[in-house]
């Protein structure tokens, strides 16, 4: 069984058709990258896997359930979690913090029992602020963990927001192009960091236009272009693809990284 | 234990107080005021300051509260305690029916929404004369009694004000710092991402401003009891605005700073009594000051400029050391 069973997968914004009949299976445990030309639909897909849009048509089945109707906070609970293009810290509160936020569904306490402080807010405090330090560590993030979130520069705030998405604990990551902005070193970096989320046994679906990043670390490549499934394959076979190459790369391959 | 700190310095403080300056207007009159307008400005802060959700409209459920209590006591006979539970399930229920709705709303839209809240409530307090005493208010509200403490001087009532506003101080400071608190915080950071990682923000919005509503009207059931008189002027657009002016003149997302800014907003129009027919302008003037010189608010805009004298300090201290180090070495 396919981790994520995408099927007829179509939504139009005012008559312009963004996705058109998609299909596609993720299995478990890999790195499946989506690509395609700026405009192909592809943050729109993720909006749709995380809840925030509903397709007009179409299923998208996690784990054999139905993720289509759901809000975005009950894809979350099934096991999916993100991180966005644009980036959206929480620039009101520390690094520790922001992930201490992704920790939200694995502790339980309410507003009210919080309120009055009860012994079992103290015991779960130490846990949610184990549970962010490890998942930072994790992320060679360790130097700043006590930093507030607006002081840093864009390249950390990256991994501190994959951070926040991991200590959720998601069985399947969304990644909206965590190498856009990023200088080559950094980039590098982001390379390791989604190989060790994968060896982690975290499923990982990755939007990207670094061709070299791609190439490198997907096990499985999915092409749109216009909304529609273009190409699907191993890496070879989708650089060896002549419709890709025409559609996408435009005739000629060239390697970053 | 650090945590609590500031708050047993701030208990100490309140407690000594009237020992310094015993018999004093200030303390036994305006400092109580202030206090209940503290536990407002503490509870606007929470959904404020901390969720990023702006409400022009504060001033109803602190109305509701002390409208409840004042008119099950003197109309109706009750004993003021049930009056205060009723007054808090009341405004609770109005505050979850309106919530939803409401808190859908963003930026502008939501501040007129509550804007409109505010008003509607106090037309209905001014026009239901049969029940509410119209323009006119009512009085003989019965004051309070703790197991048989009866509050009947300014001196008690400070008293009981006091260990409420600490005791509000202790449960907003542990909601902030709790999975619930940072709950809050993501929202006003980012919505979106507050969602991806499994927040329901929409339940969350919801439970602040019922929580933020309940806390209001308790200050409003107290505020009835302690003045023994309520009008429908105490609780008018004017009065929500000044809480809001309280928790930004503080400082967004503070509970200190909320104090502060609901402390200094009471004494600032006592103090500038001396001069007059200039007094408005002055506190306005006062005011215009401190958002160009403190945006961040007065408690962080103070808490930075103590740590950058000390920081200062100790900085020159430290090169005065090493200076007198390398002498040593020369020599």
């Amino acid at each position: 069984m396919a981790l994520l069973d995408v099927k007829d997968l179509t939504i139009s914004f005012g008559g312009v058709t963004a996705i058109a009949d998609l299909h596609f299976e993720v299995p478990e445990s890999q790195v499946y990258a989506v690509i395609g030309p700026n405009g192909a639909g592809k943050t729109t897909l993720f909006n749709m896997l995380s809840g925030i849009y509903r397709p007009n048509e179409g299923s998208i089945r996690f784990l054999d359930k139905e993720i289509v109707g759901c809000q975005p906070h009950q894809v979350a609970q099934m096991g999916i979690s993100r991180t966005f293009q644009n980036l959206q810290m929480f620039f009101n509160m520390s690094v520790l913090d922001n992930v201490k936020v992704g920790c939200h569904l694995r502790t339980r306490s309410h507003l009210w029992s919080a309120a009055l402080r009860l012994p079992n807010i103290l015991r779960e405090e130490r846990q949610a602020e184990a549970w962010a330090r490890e998942t930072l560590i994790f992320c060679g993030l360790e130097k700043y963990i006590e930093m507030p979130a607006d002081s840093l520069p864009y390249g950390v705030l990256k991994r501190v927001e994959i951070a926040r998405a991991l200590a959720s604990q998601p069985k399947l990551l969304l990644m909206d192009e965590p190498a856009a902005g990023l200088n080559d070193t950094e980039t590098v970096e982001m390379r390791g960091l989604i190989r060790r989320i994968s060896e982690s046994g975290v499923s990982v679906l990755l939007v990207e236009h670094n061709m070299g990043l791609v190439m490198q670390v997907s096990d499985r490549i999915l092409v749109i272009d216009y909304g529609s499934r273009l190409a699907e394959g191993l890496p070879e076979e989708i650089q060896n693809n002549p419709k890709v190459i025409e559609a996408y790369l435009g005739g000629e391959v060239q390697y970053a990284v | 234990m650090k945590r609590l700190g500031g708050l047993s310095l701030f208990a100490l403080a309140v407690a000594l107080l009237p020992f310094i300056f015993p018999d004093n207007y200030y303390v036994t009159v305006v400092a109580v005021s202030a206090g209940l307008h503290a536990i407002l400005a503490i509870s606007l802060n929470l959904l404020m300051g901390y969720a990023g959700q702006i409400s022009l409209g504060h001033a109803a459920f602190f109305g509701i509260g002390a409208y409840t209590s004042a008119v099950l006591t003197t109309r109706y006979g009750w004993n003021p305690w049930p009056s205060i539970l009723v007054g808090l399930a009341f405004t609770g229920t109005l505050a979850y029916i309106v919530a939803r709705p409401i808190l859908k709303l963003k930026g502008h839209y939501l501040a007129m929404a509550t804007l409109g809240l505010g008003i509607i409530v106090h037309i209905f307090i001014v026009q239901m004369g049969w029940l509410t005493g119209g323009p006119d208010g009512m009085g003989g509200i019965p004051t309070l009694s703790v197991f048989g403490w009866t509050i009947d001087s300014d001196e008690r009532w400070y008293v009981a004000i006091g260990v409420l506003l600490v005791l509000v101080i202790w449960l907003a400071l542990n909601i902030i710092d709790s999975r619930s608190g940072r709950a809050l915080r993501a929202l006003h950071g980012s919505e979106v991402a507050a969602e991806m990682m499994g927040i329901n923000t929409a339940a969350t919005k919801t439970g602040v401003f019922v929580l933020a509503a309940l806390i209001a009207s308790v200050a409003g059931s107290v505020f009835a009891h302690q003045q023994a008189f309520v009008s429908p002027d105490s609780f008018s657009f004017f009065f929500s605005i000044e809480l809001v002016t309280m928790v930004v003149l503080g400082g967004m997302a503070s509970t200190y700073g909320a104090v502060l800014g609901a402390i200094i907003l009471t004494f600032l129009p006592e103090l500038l009594v001396i001069f007059e027919d200039y007094e408005v302008m002055i506190f306005g003037g006062i005011l215009m000051g401190m958002m160009i010189f403190l945006p961040q608010g007065l408690f962080i805009g103070l808490k930075d400029l103590l740590h950058k004298l000390v920081h200062k300090r100790s900085n020159k201290a430290k090169q005065a050391a090493s200076q007198k180090e390398n002498n040593h070495g020369v020599a």
